[in-house]
Parts: C-alpha cells; structure tokens; sequence
C-alpha cells in the first residue's frame, strides 16, 4: 500500500468485498427453529396481541415458551399492596381444559389453564388454572395473561400476567436508568425480590403485605410509576421493573411500564421453591368492576405439577 | 409488501416470517460478515438474530422500521458471537476472495491482507459502526440506532475506529516497507 493511497477510500472499498449470501441451510434452520418457538406475547400501548385469535384448546396443552411484558397505568387500583389476601388452599387442585373462546372471542366463565409449560427463561414444572367469573375476558391458555374486553390500553384497560419458574429477578436499583443500575445478583426467594422492589427508586412502593394463593405463602407489593416520568430520558425508551439473569443479550428489561402514573400489583408467592408472580393492573380510568373481577381471577389461582 | 409481510408475521404467520428473513437475509449476512470477519460466526449470529426478531417481532411498534430494528438485533447478536468466539484463529474460514465484488478495484492484494489484519485488530464495537457507516452508508444518527449508542457516542467511536484503522494500516506499512526495499 502506498502512502499517497487514500485509506478512507481504501476502508470504503474493502468494506465492499465479502460474503453476500446467506445459504438456503441457514433459512432453513431459522424456520425450522421459529416453528418450534412462540412469539413473545405483548401487551403495549400500541397494539392487543393475538387476545381475539385464541389457539384451540388442544394446543393449550403443548409446551410452550412465552415471555409477557406488561405495563398499564392504574390509578386509584385497590387491593394487592395494602391488603392481606388470603386463598383457601384447594383441597384437589386439578387442570380443567382450557375453555373454548365464545363467538365473539371472549371466554366462558369458569377454568382457565393460564401457564401449562415452560416460559423461555425456565420451568416451574407448574400448570396454573384461574377461574374466570365474568364475560369478556381475553387470553391465550397457557399464555400467562388475560385481558378485559381485549383493552390493556390506557386510561381504562385492565389485564394480569403470570412468571413463574426461572433462576430469579434482576431489579434494577432505577427503573429508569436501568441498565446502569442493574445488580449482579439476582433476587431468587419471595422476600429478596419483594425487597428488592420496594427498594426500586421513584416506585412509591407499598409496605409489602403478606399473601397466600392456593395455601402458598407469599408477598404482595404495589409500585406506582411517577406522574412526571418522561420514558423516552430512559434506558431504550423503557421504565424497567425486572430483567432476566444471565449475560448481557439475556438483561433485557423483561417487563416494563407503560406509562406515567402506573400502579401494578405483584403478589409473588414461593410454590415448592418456584417463584411465581401475579402481576394485576388496570388504569386511573379501569372500572372497579373490572379490577374486582381480575383481584378475584388471582385470589382463585391453583397450582399443579404438570 | 414488507410491512404487510411484518404486520403478518406478527400474528404468528411463519410462512411470511420466512419470506421476510429471505427478503433481508443476504444484506444481515453481509453486515455480520464484514463485523465479524469470518463466515461461519457470521451465520450463527444472524441465525441467532432472525430467532430473537421472531420471539420479539410484537414488540415492534413501527413495521416500516423492521430493518432498522433487525439490525440492531443482528449488531446484538455479532457481539454475542464475538464474545463466545474469542478463538479468532481456529476453524476460521477466510472471507474468499472470488465472487466478491467491490465499488471498484481500488483494493489490491497487498491492501487486503494489511486491510484485513488492521480490521482485526478492531474491537467489534468499532467494526460495527464502521461497516454501518462506510458498507450501508448510514448516517451518524442512523449507525447510533442500530448500535444502541448516544449519537455523540456513534460519532466518536466511528472516529476513534477510523484513526484506529489508519494507525494500524500505517503502522502495517511502516513494518512491510523495509523488507520490501530489501527484497528490492
């Protein structure tokens, strides 16, 4: 190479030799694997997921792989912080068949498989049946949320997710500057995560509460997003409430709010040394009726083997 | 027809997920390629890159930004790589030469080989927001997107990789030209 060459020239071409073609083995290993995995199920301000296009029942009972992110704004949400549920245990907790959407998409009352196999960040080994005791709620079985009249949005949605199983929580110490704050260690028992969450900066956390749901002990805590939080200053746009272990690609905020002024209720409880967490929500604008109706969805959780 | 194809896929369709991975499958190649430097590292990341975007796809808010968003999934993904790889070496299949193609034939074979050393010796951080910025030719703002990077950051890692790269190529240079006089 010659010093007279210009090396900016010379980077811009040799930026242009190499590789262009990806090999039909490739393709064909990608939809292989994609057939074989779930899409993440979102529930954001943008869009429903597929709440109205629910997969028959039979493939309710097929592993799956979900991860759900959540954020909804509540205001005025009663119940889970301040209170002390307390569930029955069942006497014979059984999985019931996921129901059959109605015609105009929403599930009948009763039994509801709401987690039946694995989430992508591991596997409680737990099958998770709600019951359902009104008209017009939405979700996939075993997809670990429902959803009010297919409206998680603000200002009157409602909806409750599921997490169970995994190696723990990372709780970033700012919900905001999340990435920067983020502790190695995760939180892996009931009292280290809910500790964890109410040491959450900007949460106005509730004093966490004691909980049982099918006679599985537990913690119930309310956080509440500042009226004033301007997201887009966040880390990726995100006010991140818990990530996932495992190196960096792994951290991604796994569930984050959607908006100022949120308030979501997580009752996280110990089964058999899975964590499982609730995480119930509605907005400043939610009937009541509908947030009594999803508190009753969580008190009437069971749990299972699969 | 891309979007309508994302708008599909995000309703679990696999069918047009497949057509849109083919549709920008060889451009994703051509970018992990030139970040990564080796073939073999950079099918496993856009492999990898093209799973995660399926698993994700409903968290894209904006069709029409599927690319861009691709990418950053994809630059994600050659970091991976990169770190499970550190063995650069071993297994390694050089970028063939044949059936490649440049803007023009500025590059000699000497070039290619010092090119390829100075490139090297790049972090992949560096690597990525050269191959946006000279390979797609992206803006600043653009290469800040798809690297997850503050603008002024972009700006000053792609400066810190230039100068980098024309050290290396000069320092290259300095080394050769004795020999070469010798052996003249």
């Amino acid at each position: 190479m010659t010093a007279s060459r210009d090396p900016d020239r010379l980077i811009h071409a040799f930026l242009f030799e190499g590789e262009e073609q990806l090999h039909d083995q490739i393709y064909d290993a990608i939809r292989a694997e994609i057939d074989q995995k779930r899409q993440r199920a979102v529930f954001g301000p943008w869009r429903m997921p597929i709440m109205n296009k629910l997969v028959p029942t039979g493939l309710g009972a097929a592993a799956v792989v979900v991860a759900l992110v959540v954020g909804v704004q509540v205001l005025g949400l009663t119940g889970g912080g301040g209170g002390s549920p307390s569930i029955e245990p069942s006497p014979s907790p059984s999985v019931a068949p996921s129901p059959t959407p109605t015609p105009e998409g929403g599930l009948p009352e009763g039994p509801f498989v709401i987690v039946d196999g694995p989430f992508d960040f591991g596997d409680s080994g737990l099958a998770i049946t709600v019951t359902i005791s009104a008209q017009d709620w939405y979700g996939e079985p075993g997809g670990g949320i429902l959803g009010k009249n297919e409206n998680t949005d603000p200002p009157d949605g409602s909806a409750v997710i599921v997490f169970a199983g995994g190696n723990g929580w990372h709780v970033p110490g700012d919900p905001c500057d999340w990435d920067s704050t983020m502790p190695e260690t995760p939180s892996t028992t009931v009292d280290q995560l809910v500790a964890a969450l109410a040491a959450q900066g900007s949460r106005d956390a509730s004093t966490p509460a004691d909980i049982t749901l099918d006679g599985y002990a537990g913690k119930s805590i309310t956080l509440h997003v500042p009226d004033d939080a301007v997201f887009a200053t966040c880390h990726e746009a995100k006010f991140c409430t818990l990530a996932l272990p495992g190196p960096d690609p792994a951290r991604d905020c796994y569930r984050y709010s959607q908006g100022p002024g949120q308030v979501d209720n997580l009752w996280i409880v110990d089964v058999n040394g899975q964590l499982v967490i609730f995480d119930w929500n509605g907005f400043e604008a939610t009937p009541e009726g509908d947030l009594a109706e999803l508190q009753a969805i969580v008190e009437s959780a069971t749990f299972e083997a699969r | 027809m891309l979007e309508e194809l994302v708008h599909q896929a995000q309703r679990g369709d696999a069918e047009a997920f497949d057509s849109l991975a083919r549709m920008v499958g060889d451009r994703c190649l051509a970018i992990a390629v030139r970040i990564l430097r080796d073939v073999h590292l950079a099918e496993d990341a856009v492999q990898a890159a093209f799973i995660t975007a399926w698993t994700e796809l409903r968290t894209l808010r904006d069709p029409s930004r599927f690319e861009p968003w691709l990418h950053r999934i994809l630059t994600n993904a050659c970091y991976a790589e990169a770190r499970r790889r550190t063995r650069w070496s071993e297994g390694m299949r050089i970028l063939p030469v044949a059936g490649t193609y440049g803007p023009d034939d500025y590059v000699t074979v000497d070039d290619r080989d010092l090119l390829e050393r100075a490139f090297r010796r790049l972090t992949v951080q560096q690597r990525a927001v050269l191959v946006f910025h000279h390979y797609l030719g992206l803006s600043i703002s653009e290469v800040a997107a798809r690297t997850d990077l503050p603008v002024g950051t972009a700006k000053s890692r792609l400066h810190h990789a230039t100068q980098a790269l024309r050290a290396s190529i000069e320092a290259d240079s300095r080394a050769t030209t004795p020999t070469q006089e010798r052996l003249a």
